[in-house]
């Protein structure tokens, strides 16, 4: 029986530039329920160009890694219903996009939420959920 | 008719339909205001320390946990009525505390700037009535403040627009994303790159003083065209704008003086932001970002976010507000180590490491009072259902009662 390289073999990374925005159903379900699961659907994915999917070998459901400095999560790409130009990818405005923001403020007290940069790849793990983000800051409650 | 306390646009011509003392349906209302006036699944409970309580015992443990903090900060309110905000303000005076809400890292420099009158501005019946060129810079209003296009922008006939969108109305959006609202300014969008609002405002500030701008001649040229010609214009400026010049907001403050015609318009999220900033102007000069001492000190380490980073504050007490979910996770690590003391109608990420949790009335369903429209008109909130809530204005009184 032969080797399985490709278990091996890492995912390739992209670098990628992500700005935020708001999306009125996401605003619905967290009026509704913010610890629902409509909540987590509509936040924990990220909008893509069919471009650049399609530079990046994604299609619409795969689960991406996307992680930075500041913090690392999964989500699910969406491919964009627009005729977007490529280059910029997009995450509504929730606690999930909030893991990637960097703290520099440059002592000004307004971090750069809209204008986010991370490596993105194919995972096969499951979407970080906002459980999972609730239990990192339990965490660093015990320390 | 009901005002809706889903957004800064407060719309007062909700109709709502109880029945037995709950809320059946609502009419007029976005999808955003509905659900708000419905209300939450997961109402909060009294906790102390994560465990279950009652009203009285934790706001005595809240009184205790303050009078120990050596440097308290009292955060949030946009949520909050007038009332409540004024409440908040005399505790952080008493406490001698620090203060601070969401507009510090939203649109509190704008509205500082637009309350220093350092902008033309006007109010959303002028826009109705008068306006025919409108630009939505970094603002995505079909999302976040739904009816604004078609209550008081875009589509609805005004005094001097009888033809509305069709002939008299001009929209315009510059964002980075094609966003819903772009996606109505159809052949008036202009796309820009992150951070690029700067570089396209300098564009235009030359396109309007007659050079060729260096950046895009062509577009620009045409939108400076448009401009020009405006009777009534307004830039209705989102948070997309605000974050990515806010290191050098004087340049807007040069691009409103080369258009005479034209005004500037906050769009505001959170229903009350603009009423906390106003509030906290009158009694201190200062939008946001205050510390008393014998006087109120301003200084942008009072923000929420400076405080936190530099570990400055030692309690915080959160009403109508998650900052478990709305700051960046690097920010919120000294919210594990501090207590929290969370006034809110719902359970919230913050409310789930919460010392104290202080459940309240929904204010503009359970509770009346006052709020102010992201135009800076005064509305007067109304109360849909009875409840056995506090308000959170009675709640920051017994708080102040109990120290
Ligand atoms: S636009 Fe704002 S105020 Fe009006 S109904 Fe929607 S959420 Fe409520």
């Amino acid at each position: 029986m032969g080797i399985d390289v490709g278990k091996f073999l890492k995912n390739p990374e992209y670098e990628i530039k992500i700005t935020t925005f708001r999306d009125i159903f996401q605003v619905e379900a967290q009026e509704r329920d913010r610890f629902g699961k409509d909540y987590e659907k509509l936040s924990a994915c990220i909008v893509m160009s069919k471009n650049d999917m399609e530079k990046m070998g994604l299609k619409p459901g795969d689960r991406v890694k996307v992680a930075n400095n500041n913090g690392s999560i999964v989500v699910e790409v969406r491919e964009s219903k627009r005729d977007e130009p490529g280059g910029v990818a997009f995450m509504v405005n929730s606690p999930w996009s909030n893991v990637l923001v960097s703290d520099d403020t440059g002592g000004k007290g307004l971090p750069d939420f809209k204008n986010i940069t991370a490596k993105i790849s194919l995972v096969k793990e499951e979407i970080t959920s906002l459980e999972s983000l609730m239990e990192y800051f339990r965490k660093l409650k015990q320390v | 008719m009901s005002t809706c306390p889903g957004c800064a646009l407060l719309c007062d011509d909700i109709e709502v339909v109880v029945e037995s003392g709950r809320i059946k349906e609502t009419r007029n209302a976005c999808r955003r205001g509905a659900a708000r006036i419905k209300g939450c699944i997961n109402r909060l409970a009294p906790t102390i320390d994560q465990k279950p309580s009652d009203i009285e015992s934790a706001i005595k443990k809240a009184a205790g946990i303050l009078k120990d903090s050596k440097s308290p900060m009292l955060f949030g309110f946009s949520n909050s009525t007038c009332e409540a905000q004024v409440k908040g303000i005399q505790l952080a005076k008493k406490l001698g505390a620090m203060i601070d809400d969401t507009s510090s890292f939203c649109q509190g420099l704008l509205i500082e700037k637009i309350l220093q009158k350092k902008f033309r501005t006007c109010t959303l019946e002028d826009v109705r009535n008068k306006a025919d060129v409108l630009v939505y810079w970094g603002s995505d209003a079909q999302d976040s403040q739904p009816r604004h296009l078609s209550r008081f922008s875009y589509f609805p006939r005004g005094e001097s627009r009888q033809r509305g969108y069709e002939e008299d109305r001009i929209a315009i959006a510059i964002d980075v994303r094609e966003s819903n609202t772009a996606k109505i300014c159809k052949g008036h969008f202009y796309r820009i790159q992150p951070k690029g609002d700067r570089e396209f405002i300098l564009a235009l500030i030359d396109a309007l003083s007659g050079k060729v701008p260096a950046y895009e001649p062509k577009k620009i040229l045409e939108l400076a065209a448009i401009l020009k010609k405006a009777e009534f214009g307004v830039i209705f400026v989102g948070i997309g704008l605000t974050y990515s010049i806010k290191e050098d907001f004087d340049i807007l403050v040069s691009l409103a003086d080369k258009l005479p015609n034209f005004q500037i318009m906050p769009m505001v999220g959170h229903y009350n932001m603009r009423g906390f900033n106003e509030n906290l102007f009158k009694e201190t000069g200062f939008v946001n970002r205050v510390r008393f001492h014998d006087t109120a000190v301003h200084d942008d380490k009072y923000s929420i976010i400076e405080a936190l980073r530099e570990k400055s504050i030692d309690a915080l007490l959160v009403a109508g507000s998650d900052p478990l979910s709305s700051l960046t996770r690097s920010l919120i690590r000294h919210l594990a180590s501090i207590p929290v003391i969370c006034i809110d109608p719902c359970v919230t990420m913050t409310s789930k490491i919460a010392a104290v949790t202080i459940p309240c009335a929904v204010s503009g369903v359970e509770s009346g009072g006052t709020a102010v429209r992201m135009d800076g008109k005064k509305i007067g909130l109304s109360k849909i259902i009875e409840s056995d809530y506090l308000t959170d204005e009675e709640l920051l009184v017994r708080l102040m009662g109990a120290l």
